[in-house]
């Protein structure tokens, strides 16, 4: 039996409920209950429900199960999803073609279909019921609970669990003080931002004078991202409704008004039916339940402006005016909605009402923190794994929110920043996530509680890039009253917008500052007031990002299109052009991309075998498929001027300025005397060993860069005026007080990183053990080196693969394994180069660390292993790993090479020097490349350590840079200039069945059986017509920015 | 009788005058430029803001808008407050540099530098000429459109209004177009601007609005060009 006619006393509607409850606890069949709230049904929920129902009707099952639609039960990552009662089974992400199994299997033969069950990926376990599930766990859902269990449109289904038991309550007797009194105590606070306390406000609306007087539920959701209140008028719209007339009894109110955006339109559809279910039983209307209390309710619909979620403004909107704030005072409760005394709530804090009615205002009061009672509602999106609506006591840290219940970021990356409060609020870091959650704690962190939105934001997120987007919503929000707020944020958002556009200067931040302060000082309204905080909170947290942007013309995160250009040339040390010479290729004009390839790299042959290409990592075709092979197209074109018979020739510079030594003839040394000697000086390269080229003649073997190669790109270098003096070692030879004696007037220290690290493992001394880089420098040097049969290489850098790859040629050689502490996901090692060795027969084990060495008399026997397994991330990110205890095991060998790492050799650098030394390393400032001594450059791996070729030559073009500065007497500042190419070449047009048969193409390999015993080249160049259609692949992100467009015409 | 303290000083207010009302009545200049002694106020320029309350809860406000208030504390020329204005200043400045009356409040201020791009614009949108013509003209025949960055001056749908009886009153209340500074000009030592009386025609309006349209130009735009 339901309730059909009007109930007219209080009795009749205590029986009403009682009948529903009675009904509910009888139901013997199951119960499904499908969310179907907007974010259910986005994900197909009706079509669920539709397939359910169908099937129950064909097969008649009308007696044996019942199907409810619900509202959003907050799991929003997990719809559309069916709670099954009796049993508790939560099933996530259901399609309609499930419904068989679901009737069938789980109904009818009560069997859990393990496919449909929540998986949770931390603990690699299934969740059974909703409270297994980690999201469910800790959260606290007192008004967002019963979402689950009732059809929002179906009164009687909100009688049957105890629906207007609060109504009845407070019509049986309490007075309009002792309401009051009772949300007093619970302490409850305004949820839709501003936090101020509910009972103190009815108080005031009550005591206020008037005979007619107006209360208003605030729907008017605006923050980008926020749906909680969307849901919960969806989901139980007679909650809030009932705390309506709560509210309106104990202040005196004869009308309510639901101010509800129009882009809602399940809920509007839902409120209104309540309305009219309510109104139809008595419920609103003239003399409710008897007791001659008068109220009615009536929806007024919002088009959308943020703005009139502010109250003078949302009156104003209700009253059919423009919907702009008005000063206060006159507060509403004084004079609100048509000049009568006016109480407004949000949607949540009307919610809260009945619970509060129903269970006393001491019991909420114990949820919660000292000056935050119950709980909140967020509604948690952005890079976050669970997104959904969740409902937490108040006093829960952000940790717990967004790690335990929200399950961390996605795709393992790192957590930035989370912005509560939309708009009005503000970015917390990482520093802050231990931060408790309530009103006071936010506001004082610089951001606020809102009305809880909380969106996470990743790594990949640019916070300059966030601002500008609040900005722009604020400025297009703001109603333009005030000029403050008006022009404020127009005027923020342009200096945002020209920072993230790379036009930032660096006076600009003071000016925001100064700017943000006054919008927030001398705007009227909530929105003005805190239209500065996107910015306050970012500068305040993120200065760093700003400054990036300014002043090094970088976004971190790759965000900001104008500032990144293509993200291949961003993301290169040296700038290299790769759009512009991919473009050039796939045109085939190749000797124009081999100029373009010239002009910034002196040594391109050389990286276009063995650079680690930064460019194909950040690759934007990659992050659909495979980025561009952008090195093997550099190859390409290489080897097409070498076969053409093309070579460059510097251009003739008459050398008349001063002379600068340079420290060593590796890649930063060699490119910082090349771009000296183009720039008119005089530089000397003093080299240690016989020949130049340092690392690459030393340290690579031939099978990965022949010795030709390097020497050709070297005598380009020396044509350019450049003088290399091999076999001078500095300390001992020369001096660096002697270089300044002997009238070079800057010195750069390019020594490099030479020396091998020491594993300090018993043994390690013994005969057969070789260091790497010295076992290196012997085969590149055709030195006679002794490998046994079994070559045992230990590390995980592309030293230990360079090493490896050359005993499995050396004559002597069997079998060559690979002893890695971590997993081939950590590796160092250029991946191809792994899978190479790989496929050569090298055997590879991960998670192996030596312990000590056995010998047999002096001789190297085997080694004693410990696997490992992975722990805790260290400091560079990568997972430490941690040995397992009682894993050794022996491995026999005649030949242990150890490449654990490498460190610089600086020991040439005396006390006398004046150069500040961290251990072996140089350490110079990362603007400009200067030592402690006045005149002493440095840079490379002599530097950094161990680090890549294209870094090194990076740190060569600095330096020449910088020298430059130095001995012409000006300020030595480095000049940071915005990625651009410097002519944008027209793209390619691609048909679409070739952009959809295009993939990354294989480079040619020297055939297996040729690699062993030589030192042969292995990496072949590709075809031109493999060359040109890989080419052509590329997307052309420098096309993206304002100049590209324009400089091709797609933009006026 | 109200009493609240205004700038230290104890002072009385009639029931229903606002702050900028009171201090005025006291002798305290507070400058303003969307209030108008004839019209409804307005509190969009934010130029009369004056400081309220004691410590962390001081804040400020439009004085033209804010209503005395008993015990209230009043300040009027705090840092902040002036802070606050010379940036008002300052944006006006940035979009109608020619206004005499927004480059005498410049000066006044000494606001001396427009870190923003200028807009040239005329329009700071304080309006009074929407209010001039609704309640001194009987008129309604402009109003504002659009919110935020895009908002303006017009008539209903951006057509000829049919309210307009080209009484002029808008353009006489209009802080920007009456009195429009050219600006000194490189050979002239004196520019005259500020002496030429005429209503410079706006490009902006078009003929829509132009107050002599139907009487037969003033010629000022034949003159300027």
């Amino acid at each position: 039996m339901s309730a059909t006619g009007k109930i007219t006393s209080i009795q009749q509607l205590k029986n009403v409920i009682r009948e529903q409850t009675a009904l509910r606890k009888a139901e013997k069949r199951p119960v499904l209950t499908v969310s179907a709230g907007t974010c259910g049904l986005a994900r197909g929920s009706q079509k669920v429900i539709d397939s359910l129902m169908r099937l129950i009707k064909k097969e008649k099952l009308e007696k044996r199960v019942k199907v409810k639609g619900t509202g959003c039960h907050g799991f929003c990552e997990a719809e559309p999803n069916i709670i099954i009662q009796p049993g508790d089974i939560f099933y996530q992400k259901v399609g309609p073609e499930k419904a068989g199994d679901i009737l069938h299997k789980t109904v009818l033969k009560k069997k859990v279909l393990d496919e449909l069950l929540y998986f949770d990926p931390n603990t690699g376990e299934k969740a059974r019921g909703e409270l297994d599930i980690p999201f469910y766990k800790k959260q606290k859902r007192i008004v967002l609970g019963d979402n689950a269990l009732i059809d929002p449109t179906d009164i009687n289904d909100y009688f049957s669990i105890g629906g207007y038991g609060a109504l009845l309550k407070t019509l049986s007797g309490l007075t309009p003080e002792a309401v009051i009194d009772t949300v007093k105590r619970s302490g409850l606070r305004g949820r839709g931002g501003a936090g101020f306390l509910t009972g103190m406000k009815w108080e005031l609306a009550r005591k206020a004078k008037g005979d007619l007087k107006f209360i208003i539920c605030n729907a008017d959701e605006g923050d980008p991202g926020a749906y909680m209140d969307r849901s919960l008028l969806e989901g139980n719209p007679h909650l809030v409704l009932e705390g309506m007339m709560i509210g309106a009894f104990a202040i005196g109110a004869q009308k309510g008004f639901m101010y509800v955006r129009d882009e809602y339109p399940l809920a509007v559809k839902h409120v209104t039916q309540a309305i009219e279910q309510a109104r139809h039983l008595g419920l609103l209307g003239e003399n409710i339940l008897g007791t001659g209390f008068n109220f009615d309710i009536q929806i007024a619909k919002g088009a959308g402006a943020f703005v009139c979620g502010e109250e003078t403004a949302l009156i104003a909107s209700i009253e059919g005016r423009v919907g702009e704030p008005r000063q206060r005072p006159p507060f509403p409760v004084q004079k609100g909605l048509w000049a009568k005394p006016t109480n407004i709530n949000n949607v949540e804090t009307w919610g809260n009402v009945p619970l509060i009615i129903k269970k006393s205002g001491d019991w909420f009061a114990k949820i919660g923190t000292e000056n935050s009672k119950g709980t909140k509602i967020f509604s948690l999106v952005g890079k976050i794994n669970n997104t959904g609506l969740v409902e937490v006591p108040m006093g829960m840290t952000l940790r717990e929110i967004i790690f335990d219940i929200g399950g961390g970021i996605p795709g393992g990356k790192e957590f930035k920043a989370v912005q509560t409060g939309g708009p009005s609020g503000g970015c917390l870091p990482k520093q802050r996530l231990d931060l408790p959650i309530d009103y006071q704690s936010l506001s004082q962190a610089g951001a606020i509680m809102g009305s809880g939105g909380m969106i996470i934001m990743d790594e990949n997120t640019c916070m300059v890039d966030i601002a500008k987007y609040f900005l722009n919503f604020l400025r297009n929000e703001s109603c333009g009253k005030c000029l403050s707020c008006r022009e404020g944020t127009q005027r923020m958002w342009e200096i945002v917008k020209n920072i993230s556009d790379g036009k930032g200067k660096e006076e600009d931040l003071k000016i925001l500052e100064e700017l943000a302060l006054a919008v927030k000082d001398a705007s009227m309204c909530g929105l003005g007031q805190t239209a500065a905080n996107p910015v306050l909170s970012t500068l305040r947290y993120f200065r760093k990002e700003y400054e990036d942007h300014i002043k090094r013309k970088k976004c971190p995160a790759m965000v900001c299109k104008e500032l990144v250009s293509s993200p291949c040339q961003y993301a290169c040390p040296i700038g290299q052009e790769a759009s512009t010479y991919i473009a050039y290729i796939a045109q085939g004009k190749h000797k124009e991309a081999f100029d373009v390839i010239m002009k910034d790299n002196p040594l391109p042959s050389v990286c276009s075998r063995v650079c680690n290409h930064p460019c194909e990592k950040v690759c934007r075709a990659g992050e659909s498929g495979l980025p561009i092979s952008i090195r093997a197209l550099k190859r390409f074109v290489m080897d097409w001027a070498e076969k053409n018979g093309i070579q460059y020739v510097p251009p003739r510079v008459s050398q008349n300025r001063e002379k600068i030594a340079i420290i060593g003839a590796g890649p930063a040394g060699l490119t910082a005397a090349y771009y000296l000697a183009l720039k008119g000086f005089r530089p000397t390269i003093f080299e240690a060993l016989p020949v130049a080229g340092g690392m690459l003649a030393m340290g690579i073997p031939n099978h990965r860069l022949p010795k030709d190669v390097l020497a050709r790109e070297i005598e380009v270098i020396k044509q350019a005026g450049v003088e290399i003096r091999t076999g001078l070692t500095l300390g001992k030879d020369i001096l660096i007080e002697g270089l300044f004696k002997s009238d070079y007037k800057a010195v750069f220290c390019a020594s490099g990183a030479g020396k091998s690290l020491k594993m300090d493992i018993p043994g390690e001394d013994a005969e057969g053990v070789l260091h790497s880089l010295e076992y290196l420098r012997d085969v590149n040097l055709s030195r006679p080196t002794k490998i046994g049969k079994r070559v045992v290489v230990v590390g995980g850098g592309n030293a230990a693969i360079d090493a490896a790859r050359a005993a499995l040629r050396d004559k002597a050689c069997e079998k060559v394994t690979i002893f890695y502490r971590r997993t081939k996901a950590e590796m160092p090692a250029l991946a191809e180069e792994v899978d190479a060795s790989i496929d050569e027969g090298i055997d590879i084990q991960f998670l192996m660390a030596p312990v000590k060495v056995i010998t047999k008399k002096v001789k190297a026997a085997a080694i004693e292993c410990v696997r490992m397994k992975l722990g805790e991330k260290d400091a560079s990110g990568r997972r430490r790993p941690v040995p397992i205890k009682g894993s050794n095991f022996i491995h026999k060998l005649d030949t242990l090479i150890l490449a654990i790492s490498e460190r610089p050799d600086t020991s040439y650098i005396g006390e006398g020097d004046e150069i500040k030394r961290h251990g072996e390393n140089i350490i110079i400032d990362d603007e400009t490349g200067s030592t402690t001594r006045l005149g002493v450059f440095a840079g490379g791996d002599a530097v950094t350590g161990p680090n890549s070729v294209v870094d090194a030559i990076a740190a060569g073009k600095i330096a020449a840079e910088t020298i430059e500065k130095y001995v012409s007497g000006q300020i030595v500042t480095r000049d940071y200039r915005l990625v651009r190419p410097l002519i944008y070449v027209k793209p390619a047009e691609l048909s679409e069945e070739e952009a959809a048969k295009a993939k990354r193409p294989v480079i040619p390999a020297l055939a297996m059986a040729r690699r062993r015993k030589n030192f042969e080249e292995v990496e072949g160049t590709l075809s031109e017509i493999a060359a040109c259609r890989e080419a052509r692949r590329c997307l052309r992100c420098d096309l993206e920015t304002e100049d590209g467009k324009s400089a091709i015409g797609a933009k006026k | 009788m109200i009493e609240l303290k205004l700038n230290g000083l104890n002072v009385k207010a009639e029931e229903g005058w606002t702050l900028l009302e009171t201090a005025r009545f006291y002798g305290l200049e507070i400058p303003t430029l969307c209030y108008n002694e004839g019209l409804s106020v307005f509190g969009g320029c934010r130029l009369c803001l004056v400081e309220i309350g004691e410590g962390p809860k001081a804040r400020l406000v439009s004085s033209c808008t804010y209503p005395a208030e008993e015990g209230l504390v009043v300040r009027t020329d705090t840092k902040r407050v002036i802070e606050a204005r010379r940036m008002m200043i300052e944006l006006m400045v940035s979009i109608a540099p020619n206004s005499k009356k927004i480059q005498d409040l410049a000066s006044k201020f000494n606001v001396t530098q427009v870190r923003f791009k200028v807009r040239n614009e005329e329009c700071v949108l304080c309006g009074l000429c929407v209010r001039m013509c609704a309640e001194q003209m009987d008129g309604r025949a402009i109003g504002f459109q659009n919110r935020g960055y895009k908002k303006k001056i017009s008539t209903p749908f951006d057509l000829r209004s049919e309210e307009c009886r080209q009484c002029g009153g808008c353009i006489y209340i209009c802080p920007v177009c009456q009195l429009r500074c050219q600006g000194p000009e490189a050979d002239t030592t004196l520019c005259n601007a500020c002496l030429t009386m005429d209503p410079t025609c706006l490009d902006h309006y078009d003929e829509l609005q132009c107050w002599m349209y139907d009487a037969g130009r003033c010629g000022t735009c034949v003159r300027e060009k």
